[in-house]
């Protein structure tokens, strides 16, 4: 934000300082929704009086240079290697991660939930938050010699609502609300998308949104040149400080840090100083990562399960671990029998005891779920009351179902995550047989997992985080949404969470989401027993390695130590 | 089983006389069909599952003392034998021996020969702190059960084939050998990972998978020697009789193709379990949560990588190697004997 | 003779297309479409799809042409050398395999060269003392390593050579460029498992060699025992071992697989198993051919080898 062209400040903002004055709204909260509002970051932390996490360069979205930082190097990553074909149909994080670097987005989500400005310098929202005015950071330079202006922004976002390219940013709040329905396909609706002048586009939706900038963070957001022709492997013309320059799926990926346009002249990277000389992600299936830093392939791996945390601790090198909202429901379809019956689900539910496979599964890290599906750490996180476990009541129901003498169960695994999906399920008949439950664990592939993830009966799906716990309650449990694999469908679920996402005071949203908590642990489609933490394991050398809840790659102040 | 015929004993013994054909396929059955129960159906029986191996366990000892008796000659058909049975018999006991569940979760990463929680572990534990004692006792089951199944299953439908293309000969043996000689221009494992990830990941699959592999050759096998004794009088013979073709394949060739077979299963039941590891190793074998070694080693493989925990692989990777050698050195001994008589 | 080998090459064509035609049609079923859109889009990104969506899916991936039309265009293709298009690997398949056979190649020549040596030497010393000491060590360490399953042997290595002592990278996917230490642990792990069966063949045929008629008179005649065995016993005792050798080409390219897939190196069997799990038809389909070509083609080296070296048979 340059001082001379001072924004208003959005009534909300002003709406929310109140609020977290008088103590209705938490300072972190107060500071994403001043930013997500338009505040600069550096001001909305000063507003709420929050030190973040990370010093931060005045208008820049990365932590500040570190004043010891030494230039050059190769970053050596073990990930999986994916094909980089088009950034907006983009399905997994490592695609992203292999082109965040090259590829930028109009705005940057902080690990801890805050939004800044990336390739916008600036957004202002009008009042009832359905007009979003993005200002571009002026001189950004393509590395074809171009600079960043509106009609790449417009050719992106147009591009995202085209029906035939299929991207799933159409699914996003954001972009949701500038479509409508045309001959069975979803069509930008004329007019949404307005260029100001060379430097300021306009979105105009349908209905207010709040997480705009937020959306625009999406994996699947990154901003291509306007002459983009898929795939991006074959002509990576970005904005960011690095350039691919060899890509073998499934073997290895190395990028290079950009000193020049492609046309011969000097390139000046906006966003200041970056350290490394080239990062190379070299393919390892996830079993072998931790293997590879083990034995100095690697500098780092993109993450290494909980069951070989003994492994990594006996090595040389420094354990990140992220809090995170990723999550296993072990979910029951309630279109199907025996779960159709209310009370064989609610027998399950109240057979176990959540609050045990924190401890027995991940050694005590993570948090305790609660089977309701939003987090401590989501912001409108109410607490209920503690689950209790209840052998007797759950064998009452399940003589009242009609199984006075208790009921064979099958759960499917797909150990999508890693091997502790399983575990979660042993530990669960174990409990289980207490209250007259057989349950047997049907163990099968993680690609075979996902053919069925939402057709079985009683299956272990893992979600991943979001930053909102409505977020993912909208995307799971809507009555008729795709990803409803609990196929629950209640109007009064549906309407107590479209009141809670239109309140804007955190307090009163939180008030309000006890009910939306509470409809979900009555309707006891699942027993989700934690949110597991992710951890991955960076060698001693490198310095500024952030650790994040998504597996999301930003290297752009990481530097090695040699 | 030569050996008892020529034995110089006045009386026939009880023991030689236990070694008759029949009562030896009757003690195999007695060994074999509660153990294929007791792993594949063994969910149907609840809690009275583990009465369904009683029969097994006196089956086993007595097969081991006859076979000890028959091949004592030699050596290394003894010891072969004495590893074989040695897993045949935990296999068969190890519901009724004191061990801790094999999938019951105690202390992660104990040490072999060190005490945690009040338990002492011989063998340590796994990752997910299981006993490997246990586990690696349990593993053998599955190991056995599916690899001995699958190549007896290959064996039945190659010999078939082979007796077929071998005695009938003419449009039979041509399709049939057209057939094999498909399947045997593939790497074995090739055919495994196409079968198995069409079919999908089971025991009942890899059944399946390994008799598509092994069942051509077995074959051909069959078909040589059919050839071969189809010219015999004693078929001629049978054949003037006016016997059904199917009868003198059963009743007179069968009999005759035992011997050369019985040998080359020995090394095939190695190579099924080495298969049968290398599957599971790879993901596309058994499924967990049930102990297996090639789970065992899959699993270690993650999480165990390092030279204080080498253990966790030791232990599984030492068990199946020492089945596939007690299979490989049998296969030599009978060989052995074989060429003496 | 060559009317042998154009029998065999004759059957090897038609075996490779009744196999491809299985293939195309097993891989047709909607069960492996919807694997590739499992593993393309993710089982969440899958779900949202529409029926509608799905079709037009597949449609850009040409999956949506019946299967016996794919066939024959692939057919045509590969005729003129075009082995079709990677989903996973994102590359034309003709280059993907070629460098991936050559990895393996790589692998399979050390192997080779290791191996056979080893196991000549070791089994002809077996061979020629029959029950003698040197034979009994030479017979039970030649059994006890064929017993240990590549992936055992893979793990001990790993473990003392690489983990324990640090020699050698536990990993071999050549980041860095071809590196011969990281060759190192998979050649050992198959020269381990492959020489005790190449060295009991030498040795059973060493010893029949021995016995024979010719040999006792050439010790009798009073000629040096030395030259006896290097002159005469070794060519005859050889032929057998060749064939065998020959053979273990076809059975290298399954044990490749999972000494490959554990070292993480970037051959012909790693390529075969990620395709597999992916259902990567056009790569399953090459890889499938080249396992093929391999095989046959080794038998037919040793059936011709065999009848050359061997005087005595010489059929039509």
């Amino acid at each position: 934000m340059t001082k001379s062209d001072k924004p208003r400040l959005h009534p909300k903002v002003r709406e929310a300082k109140e609020l977290m004055d008088k103590g209705r709204m938490d300072r972190r909260e107060f500071v994403r929704i001043a930013a997500l509002l338009g505040v600069s970051a550096g001001a909305a932390y000063a507003m709420g009086g929050v030190t973040p996490s990370f010093a931060m360069q005045a208008d820049l979205p990365f932590p500040d240079a570190d004043d010891e930082a030494k230039s050059g190097g190769t970053l050596r990553v073990g990930m999986q290697v994916q094909k980089m074909e088009d950034p907006a149909t983009y399905s997994w994080v490592e695609m992203s991660n292999q082109t965040r670097h090259t590829l930028e987005h109009l705005t940057f989500t902080t690990p801890d939930n805050v939004t800044q400005p990336m390739l916008a310098e600036s957004w202002q929202a009008n009042d009832d938050l359905t007009e979003w005015t993005f200002k571009l950071r002026p001189g950004i330079m393509w590395h074809n010699g171009d600079e960043l202006n509106a009609d790449d922004i417009i050719f992106n976002m147009t591009r995202w609502m085209d029906p035939d390219l299929g991207s799933s940013n159409i699914g996003l709040s954001t972009f949701a609300s500038m479509v409508e329905e045309k001959d069975g396909k979803k069509v930008m609706i004329p007019g949404s998308l307005e260029k100001v002048d060379d430097l300021t586009v306009k979105l105009k939706l349908q209905k207010p949104v709040l997480s705009v900038p937020e959306d625009l963070y999406n994996y699947p957001t990154a901003i291509v040149h306007r002459s983009f022709k898929p795939p991006l492997s074959d002509n990576p013309i970005g904005t960011g400080p690095f350039t691919l320059t060899n890509l073998k799926v499934g073997e290895r990926c190395e990028l290079k840090k950009v000193t020049e346009t492609t046309d011969g002249k000097p390139f000046k990277y906006w966003g200041g100083d970056v350290f490394l000389d080239e990062i190379h992600y070299y393919n390892f299936d996830e079993d072998n990562q931790l293997t590879a830093f083990a034995s100095g392939d690697v500098d780092a791996i993109y993450e290494f399960g909980i069951e070989q945390f003994e492994l990594a601790q006996a090595l040389e090198g420094d354990i990140i671990e992220a809090r995170t909202a990723q999550t296993l429901c072990c979910r029951m379809q309630i279109s199907q029998k025996p779960f159709d019956d209310i009370k064989v689900r609610q027998a399950v539910v109240s057979a176990c005891d959540n609050s045990v496979y924190r401890e027995l599964v991940f050694q005590g890290r993570g948090d305790i779920a609660e089977n309701t599906h939003v987090s401590p750490i989501h912001p409108e996180y109410y607490e209920l009351p503690e689950l209790k476990r209840d052998v007797e009541k759950s064998k009452k129901l399940l003589a009242e179902a009609g199984y006075p003498d208790g009921i064979e169960l099958t759960i499917d695994v797909g150990n999508t995550d890693g091997p502790w999906h399983q575990t979660v399920c042993e530990i669960m008949r174990d409990q289980m047989k207490d209250a007259g439950i057989k349950l047997n664990i049907n163990v099968m592939p993680p690609s075979k997992y996902w053919e069925v993830w939402d057709s079985t009966p009683f299956g272990a799906t893992a979600w991943t985080h979001r930053p909102l716990g409505t977020m993912v309650l909208s995307l799971g449990y809507r009555t008729g949404v795709p990803w409803n694999e609990t196929h629950l469908a209640s109007k009064e679920f549906d309407e107590a969470l479209d009141d809670a996402e239109a309140t804007l005071d955190v307090e009163a949203r939180r008030e309000k989401m006890k009910k939306v908590e509470q409809i979900m642990q009555d309707a006891a489609v699942m027993v989700q027993p934690i949110w597991r933490p992710v951890f991955t394991i960076v060698s001693k050398k490198v310095v500024g390695y952030p650790p994040h809840p998504t597996q999301y790659h930003q290297f752009n102040r990481v530097w090695i130590n040699s | 089983m030569s050996a008892t015929a020529d034995a110089p004993l006045p009386a026939p013994s009880l023991l030689a006389r236990l070694s008759q054909p029949r009562t030896l396929i009757l003690l195999l059955a007695l060994m074999w069909i509660p153990l294929v129960i007791y792993v594949m159906f063994g969910h149907m029986f609840e809690d009275s599952r583990d009465y369904v191996l009683i029969p097994a366990v006196p089956a086993t000892l007595l097969l081991y003392v006859l076979a000890m008796r028959a091949w004592w000659e030699s050596k290394i058909a003894v010891i072969g034998a004495t590893l074989v049975f040695f897993w045949m018999f935990i296999a068969v006991v190890v519901p009724f021996l004191p061990l801790i569940d094999p999938n019951q979760p105690i202390a992660p990463f104990t040490l072999p020969f060190s005490e945690k929680k009040d338990i002492f572990f011989w063998l340590g534990t796994d990752f997910k702190g299981r006993d490997m004692l246990s586990r690696a006792l349990w593993g053998c089951q599955r190991v056995i059960v599916w690899g001995v199944t699958a190549t007896l299953v290959a064996y039945i439908v190659g010999t078939a084939f082979g007796l077929i293309a071998g005695y009938l000969g003419g449009w039979w043996d041509e399709i049939i050998s057209f057939l094999a000689n498909i399947l045997l221009s593939f790497p074995v494992m090739v055919l495994f990972i196409l079968i198995l990830n069409y079919l999908g990941q089971s025991g009942f699959n890899i059944v399946i998978a390994v008799t598509f592999a092994s069942a051509p050759a077995v074959m051909r096998i069959v078909r040589g020697l059919a050839l071969d004794i189809k010219s015999r009088d004693y078929v001629f013979a049978a054949q003037t009789r006016g016997e059904h073709p199917i009868w003198i394949m059963v009743v007179e060739l069968l009999p005759n193709v035992r011997g050369p077979i019985i040998v080359d299963a020995c090394l095939r039941l190695g190579y099924t379990t080495v298969a049968i590891t290398t599957l599971t190793f790879l993901g596309l074998g058994l499924q967990p949560p049930d102990p297996d070694w090639g789970l065992m080693i899959k699993e270690a493989a993650n999480t165990a990588l390092i030279f204080k925990f080498s253990y966790m692989l030791i232990v599984p990777a030492l068990s199946v190697s020492s089945l596939i050698l007690g299979f490989n050195l049998m296969a030599d001994g009978l060989r052995e004997m074989s060429l003496r008589d | 003779m060559v009317k042998l080998i154009l029998r065999r090459l004759g059957q090897m064509v038609l075996i490779m297309a009744v196999v491809s035609f299985v293939l195309f049609l097993v891989f047709d079923s909607d069960k492996f479409k919807k694997q590739i859109a499992v593993n393309e889009l993710g089982g969440f990104g899958l779900q949202t799809l529409t029926e509608q969506e799905y079709q037009d899916w597949l449609s850009s991936k040409g999956l949506d042409v019946p299967f016996y039309t794919r066939y024959l265009d692939w057919v045509g293709n590969v005729l003129q050398g075009d082995f079709g298009f990677s989903f996973e690997k994102n590359t034309e398949v003709g280059p993907l395999l070629a460098e991936r056979l050559i990895n393996t190649g790589i692998l399979a020549f050390w192997v080779f060269a290791l191996m056979i040596p080893i196991a000549l030497t070791l089994g002809v010393i077996a061979g020629m003392k029959e029950g003698s000491a040197q034979d009994r060590s030479v017979s039970f360490i030649s059994v006890l390593t064929t017993s240990m399953p590549e992936i055992a042997t893979a793990i001990f290595l790993t473990v003392i050579f690489a983990l324990g002592l640090g020699w050698l990278p536990a990993k071999s996917a050549m980041t860095q460029g071809f590196d011969w230490r990281q060759l190192v642990l998979p050649v050992a792990t198959l020269v381990l498992y492959d020489f005790g069966y190449v060295a009991r063949m030498t040795r059973a045929s060493m010893a029949e060699v021995m016995t024979s008629q010719y040999i006792r008179t050439a010790i009798l005649k009073g000629i040096p025992y030395r030259r006896v065995i290097m002159r005469h016993a070794l060519r005859n005792a050889l032929i057998a071992p060749f064939t065998v050798i020959v053979l273990q080409l076809n059975w290298l390219l399954s044990g490749v697989v999972v000494v490959e897939v554990f070292f993480q190196y970037n051959g012909f069997g790693k390529m075969l198993l990620d395709a597999a799990l992916f259902g990567d038809i056009y790569v399953i389909q090459a890889g499938t051919l080249a396992a093929v070509f391999v095989a046959v083609f080794s038998q037919i080296i040793s059936d011709v080898g065999y009848t050359l070296l061997n005087p005595r048979i010489r059929f039509s």
